[in-house]
């Protein structure tokens, strides 16, 4: 039995075991994604390379044979740059976005992609469990914010952007008519209490998003009445005072404490709240002369001082947000900054480094090129943007349905799951890191339940063994040599023809979003997190 | 050749009839598809689905397979196919504008590749292994040389002038025995250089005037004398021996040529004076090039330059052996070393000489050719394989065709020495498409080799055993690469794989193989023959004995050569080659291909061995010398050699996939201008990263001709950052002007392809740069050279 190290940790394996085997057995985590279990390597990706001692370049470590006495090593600059190089290759030659463009311009980043859907296939339940991940007050917003992400839809190069804003306020609203809203679950209580100064969008978001992180939050608010600017600088017609209401009475039943007509500085004075409280998030709207001396943080003549990342301000504990902090005006940016917030106050309070909500890695196409429409439109409806008839403006149930009908389905099938995303956010990879033509985007949609872009397969064959292991009659292969080898079907034939028994078991195995189910409808997996 | 351009119902018994002849097995999908792209022209679907419903070959597999090699079309050809060579020497030429120049010639619409009457497709070929005919094309199975825009009406006219006859000429003629003279013959260079310079033609011509005169001389075709800038040779060897070298002779000449030496008889002794006048004249024009007296009595000097350093070993006893004559291969102690190796040597004996000649793999590697040897002799299995390498696909080469082509007995008796050594008893030569004489001369060899016992069932009298199998490529560079060709011959992509298991432990169909570089095995007997310290007494500390190099590009004096190791870059250039041709000024050696790199002229005092060529940059690979004159941009030269390997490439891992790609899109940047020096940087990197990480030889290597171009060159990158091209190559970078020489006598106006010149009789010309397309064309026939780039 061959003796080997890796990273300087000594291991004994079977002869014939790879180094990527060797170090599983270490509990060391080589990244792979061309490789399967129980079959043969196909040492494509070479994201899995390290540095052998002796050897000439870098192997892979899934097809490389361990030898007596291999001195490996995975943790080192050179293997890092080079699995940085191959994934910054895979990604210069990645047609597709992580998340769709409306994701992206929604400053909550809500999944509204996935919400449309769950719209579509009327799991109207799961759209508001979708909605409120990221947005604390979705029937107000669907009622009063200037919709960024409709700017950013795609569908606008084509028509007009789906009416995104207006399907929230409709999962909203239908969620609220219940009677019984959706309460989302909360970890359990971590035994820390943070005080939130001020119960406009950016104090509320934060409560909701910090009371589920398992910590007691009390609201503070010289008013009488939760809202802030939402209650007192918006008219009833532009935001009716039961949706605000009802919405925030959502945010109590998950245990935030609401202490109201009382102000910081008066009635509570800020070394009191500091010294009850392990953290503190202000979020009191514009600024008013004399403010920041009553809460003893520092600011400029308009706005309290805080990290653009972390929302710290130069006082340890003690963090701010929404229209405190900026001068340009936006609800749901106010409500992002919340929810951003409580997780700079959750890292502050489970003693992680603060250094904000992470950085997700996300592919982007960029703009479409010529025809790539009619790709995208040809799984989606053809008709035009609904005006809603429905009571002050809201969608009825039909229209809903059809207009979310509309959207292009133009983010992944599998972002949480995809490798090329994961690992290009583990080694802090960059799509642009070369210029290059991308290629343009090919669907093949003709399998019921499967999609195939072949702009986002890697070339890793691994379709192609599991059908022809299995005895596929036509089965998958490569076409073509160099740059332009693709995974297709013999003869030109559709997905359906050539997956008849394994399309489910490709989905599962391929690395990417190349092959993927078309909806969340037929995963067993769900969105839910209720 | 039956073409079908339509789609109506396909006439299918041809597969049936292949599919009964060649077998149903997995391997064999090469094979048909060869065979039915032969037949239509293309791959027809119809035909595909045939194969599969009749054999055992997938869908998958026969899909994969034609999708990979470059031999195979999917949609109807024209009725003539055109392959433009596109090689280094074509390239550095000017094949492109070849290329281009037949497409407009023959109006082929954009994004096609064929004309509107279905006549001609043209495509361009990675090479074709004519590099001293460069540009060089090939019409069907006729090649012509020496390509220029303007030759290309002329070479069409000819070829289908010579289509015509030929038809005529194939069903006329009648073979007539010739009865020997003894002593004399006439001996004919039939390579594929010299056939494509006209020698088939000229056999002809003298076939028809020894009928006519009826004068009885045995006419021999010999192989490659290597010296193709002088072909077609013929020579002349009289009962006493004394012989004539003609070189540059034309198929007119044949008569005077038979008449001057062999004498006329009746009606002809008439010509007689007035013949031997005009070979007077002939013999001292110069236009029609040197006539010179060779063997012992070399008087020219270029051709002793030319021959006087050269050492013959794999090219042993070249230009008066017949490629396929065993009895003269046996008169010339062929098949000694193999007698020696069944009868007297114990393996371990011959594979000991082996190493003790210090032969290495002349694939280019350069890897101990004991050591493979050894290697499989030490493994016990029932089957082992041993096959030879012949794919040589490296644009600028073309040693082991013409090797193939004019030894292919030495070539069988390497092989069975190796065979009988590690134990094999089956074996295979994966020889290019694109030599079809080469394939056809080692079929014909291997044949005589199993009827006169030196193949097939104990061999010899002994117990060994041995059979030998063509295996034809079908066009992709990277299966010459060892695990890449052994895939190719089991019917499969040719996709390398991950090293080890070498081939050595697990080759063909999983088995122990034995493989070999053709010149490998062509020097074998040499060394077994001759003992191992005479071979080791050539060459220098490392590397030992010769190498035989394909000498092209803008020497004076092109062809093949055979060389001790350890000779210079600048003997070779200058003393063998005869300096540069055009007057310019040397600039460069490519050498070793897409793997190799560019020996400036400062260093060619290099001395050619494995170890100083990759200190350099460079590689010997497989042994193209390409010669860059001050001309040629060393910028384009890499983006020429990405363009190949990104396409090459087999697609498997991702740096040479993707990152030859990448460097490629930044050398177009700078070729087009657009470069920055932000790009020079990342350039390097991502070479540096390529050759760290690919999986196998092509991409490890791929970076080699930028690395060495920017480390020798890096001025003339940063010029094109700069927006210059200072070889005046790069046409997005230059502009044509005409200047106050011009003579007004419109040549520029009437052969600018695309009317961007203006016809002024008597008037200074201008090019209107807008409509100019920089091909160059106007400079090229202008008689005053009033055509400047700037």
């Amino acid at each position: 039995m061959p003796k080997i190290t890796i990273d300087g940790r000594e291991i004994e394996v079977d002869a014939g075991a790879t180094i990527l085997e060797a170090a599983e057995r270490l509990g060391i985590e080589i990244p792979t994604m061309c490789f399967l279990r129980d079959r043969e390597a196909t040492t494509s990706c070479m994201v899995c390379v390290v540095k052998v001692a002796g050897a000439t370049g870098l192997l892979p470590a899934c097809g490389t044979i361990v030898q007596e006495g291999m001195q490996v090593e995975n943790d080192c600059e050179d293997v890092r740059e080079a699995r940085k190089a191959a994934l910054e290759l895979l990604l210069s030659d990645h047609v597709g976005d992580c998340l769709g463009p409306c994701v992206m311009g929604c400053p909550a980043h809500m999944n509204i992609p996935l919400m449309i859907r769950q719209i579509a296939a009327g799991r109207l339940h799961e759209a508001i469990v979708t909605v409120k991940r990221d947005i604390a007050l979705p029937a107000v917003l669907g009622r009063i914010c200037p919709a960024p992400c409709e700017k950013a839809c795609r569908r606008r190069q084509h028509d007009e952007a789906v009416s995104i804003c207006l399907l929230k306020r409709y999962v909203a609203g239908v969620d609220l008519q219940t009677g019984t809203p959706y309460v989302p679950p909360c970890l359990p209580k971590r035994g820390k209490r943070v005080a939130v100064v001020g119960a406009g969008p950016a104090g509320l978001a934060a409560a909701y998003y910090l009371q589920r992180e398992g910590f007691d939050c009390t609201v503070f608010d010289d008013h009488d009445e939760p809202g802030g600017m939402l209650r007192y600088g918006l008219s009833a017609d532009e935001l009716p005072r039961e949706v605000l209401t009802r919405e925030i009475a959502t945010i109590e039943q998950v245990g935030v404490e609401f202490r109201l007509g009382t102000r910081i500085g008066d009635s509570v004075s800020m070394d009191e709240i500091r010294s009850r409280y392990d953290a503190v998030f202000i979020g009191i709207g514009q600024l008013k002369p004399g403010d920041a001396e009553s809460l003893g943080i520092e600011a400029t003549s308009d706005s309290i001082k805080a990290d653009g990342r972390t929302y710290a301000t130069n006082v340890a504990g003690i963090f701010a947000g929404g229209d405190a902090v900026r001068s340009r005006r936006l609800t749901v940016r106010a409500v992002a900054d919340g929810k951003e917030a409580a997780e700079s106050i959750r890292q502050y309070l489970t003693g992680e480094d603060v250094v904000g909500p992470a950085r997700i890695f996300n592919s982007r196409m960029g703009k479409l090129q010529d025809g790539e429409m009619e790709t995208f439109l040809a799984s989606a409806s053809s008709q035009s943007r609904r005006t809603p008839s429905g009571q002050s403006g809201g969608f009825v149930d039909a229209e809903a349905r059809a207009e979310s009908l509309r959207c292009l389905h133009c983010d992944c099938r599998k972002p949480d799951t995809c490798r090329l995303r994961r690992y290009a956010q583990g080694y802090d990879a960059r799509q642009a890191k070369y210029k290059a033509q991308r290629r343009p985007l090919v669907q093949h949609a003709q399998h019921p339940q499967v999609i195939y872009e072949p702009g986002k397969c890697i070339d890793c064959g691994i379709c192609i063994q599991i059908a022809s292991d299995a005895g596929e009659e036509l089965g998958l292969t490569f076409v073509g040599r160099g740059f332009d080898v693709r995974m297709a079907m013999p003869f030109d034939a559709s997905l359906a023809e050539a997956l008849q028994e394994t399309a489910a078991a490709c989905v599962a195995a391929c690395p990417t979003g190349a092959l993927a189910f078309k909806t969340e409808v037929d995963t067993s997996s769900g969105d839910s997190d209720a | 050749m039956l073409r079908q351009a339509t789609t109506e119902e396909l006439d299918l018994t041809f597969v049936d009839q292949t599919i009964e002849r060649v077998g149903t097995g997995k391997d064999k999908v090469l094979e048909l598809l060869q065979a039915i792209q032969g037949h239509y022209g293309y791959l027809p679907q119809e035909a595909l689905e045939r194969v599969v419903e009749l054999t055992e070959i997938t869908p998958a597999s026969i899909t994969g397979v034609s999708t990979f090699y470059d031999q195979f079309r999917h949609r109807p050809a024209g009725r003539h196919t055109i392959h433009v060579c596109v090689g280094t020497a074509c390239h550095v030429k000017g094949a492109d504008a070849v290329h281009e120049a037949f497409l407009r010639y023959l109006n082929v619409p954009e994004g096609d590749d064929t004309d509107p009457d279905r006549m001609f497709t043209v495509e361009k070929i990675a090479c074709l292994g004519c590099c001293t005919l460069a540009p060089a094309v090939q019409i069907d199975d006729v090649t012509y040389g020496h390509m220029t825009r303007e030759s290309v009406p002329k070479v069409l006219n000819d070829f289908l002038k010579h289509e015509h006859d030929g038809a005529t000429r194939r069903r006329s003629r009648k073979r007539r025995a010739v009865k020997k003279r003894s002593g004399a013959e006439i001996r004919i260079g039939l390579g594929s250089c010299c056939v494509a310079r006209g020698s088939g033609k000229l056999h002809r011509a003298l076939q028809d005037a020894l009928i006519q005169t009826g004068i009885k001389v045995p006419v021999k075709r010999v192989g490659c004398v290597g010296m193709c800038h002088q072909t077609p040779l013929l020579e002349v060897v009289l009962p006493d021996e004394t012989s004539f070298l003609y070189a540059r002779v034309q198929p007119e000449d044949a008569k005077p040529i038979i008449l001057r030496h062999f004498g006329a008889r009746g009606p002809h002794r008439k010509l007689s004076t007035a013949v031997s006048r005009t070979l007077d004249r002939w013999l001292t024009d110069e236009s029609w090039g040197p006539v010179t007296r060779y063997s012992i009595h070399v008087r020219d000097q270029a051709v002793s330059d030319f021959l006087g350093r050269q050492i013959h070993i794999t090219t042993e006893h070249c230009g008066h052996i017949d490629p396929v004559d065993i009895e003269e291969y046996l008169r010339n102690d062929g098949f000694k070393a193999l007698e020696k190796t069944v009868g007297e040597l114990n393996p371990d004996v011959v594979i000991a000489q082996i190493e003790a000649s210090g032969l290495r793999g002349r694939g280019g590697a350069g890897f101990p050719t004991h050591l493979k040897w050894a290697a499989v002799r030490a493994i016990e299995a029932q089957t082992k394989y041993i096959v030879c390498n012949g794919d040589e696909g490296d644009p600028g080469a073309f040693m082991d065709r013409m090797l193939m082509e004019s030894y292919p007995y030495r070539i069988i008796e390497g092989m069975a020495v190796a065979a009988h050594c590690v134990g094999a008893r089956q074996g295979y030569l994966y020889i290019r498409a694109e030599y079809p004489l080469a394939i056809q001369r080692v079929a014909e060899a291997i044949e005589t080799c199993r009827q006169r016992g030196f193949l097939g069932e104990n061999i010899l009298g002994s117990d060994f055993s041995l059979d030998l199998k063509i295996v034809a490529g079908a066009g992709a560079f990277v299966c010459g690469e060892e695990t890449a060709l052994l895939a190719s011959i089991e019917g499969r992509r040719g996709m390398p794989r991950l090293r080890p298991p070498y081939p050595a432990q697990k080759g063909l169909w999983g088995r122990p193989t034995l493989i070999n570089n053709v010149e490998t095995y062509a020097s074998v007997p040499w060394i077994i023959r001759n003992g191992a310290e005479a071979y080791a007494a050539i060459g220098t500390g490392k590397s030992k004995g010769t190498k035989v190099f394909a000498l092209a590009g803008k020497v004076a004096r092109g062809g093949l050569i055979e060389v001790p190791m350890g000779i210079s870059i600048r003997q070779i250039v200058d003393e063998i080659g005869g300096g540069i041709g055009s007057g310019l000024k040397f600039k460069a050696v490519q050498v070793g291909g897409p793997s190799g790199g560019c020996i400036p002229v400062g260093r060619d005092n290099l001395s050619v061995d494995y170890e100083t060529l990759t200190e350099a940059g460079a590689m010997m690979g497989s042994g193209g010398l390409v010669v860059l004159d001050e001309s040629d941009c060393m910028v384009d030269i890499s983006r020429y050699f990405l363009q190949f390997t990104q396409n090459q490439s087999c697609g498997k891992c991702t740096f040479c996939r993707i990152g030859t790609r990448r460097m490629l899109d930044i050398l177009e940047r700078l070729c087009a201008g657009e470069g920055q020096m932000s790009d020079l940087d990342e350039l390097e990197r991502l070479a540096r990263m390529i050759k760290k990480g690919s999986l196998c030889g092509l991409g490890k290597t791929a970076p080699n001709p930028v690395l060495s171009t920017m480390t020798y060159f890096r001025a003339e990158y940063e010029a094109h950052v700069a927006g210059r091209c200072p070889a005046g190559k790069c046409k997005a970078l230059i502009k044509y002007a005409i200047t106050d020489d011009c003579i007004g006598c419109t040549l520029c106006a009437q052969h600018c392809p695309v009317d961007a010149i203006d016809m002024k009789p008597y008037e200074k010309h201008e090019i209107d740069v807008e409509k100019c397309i920089r091909c160059g064309t106007c400079k090229s026939v202008c008689p005053a050279d009033a055509v400047r780039v700037e």
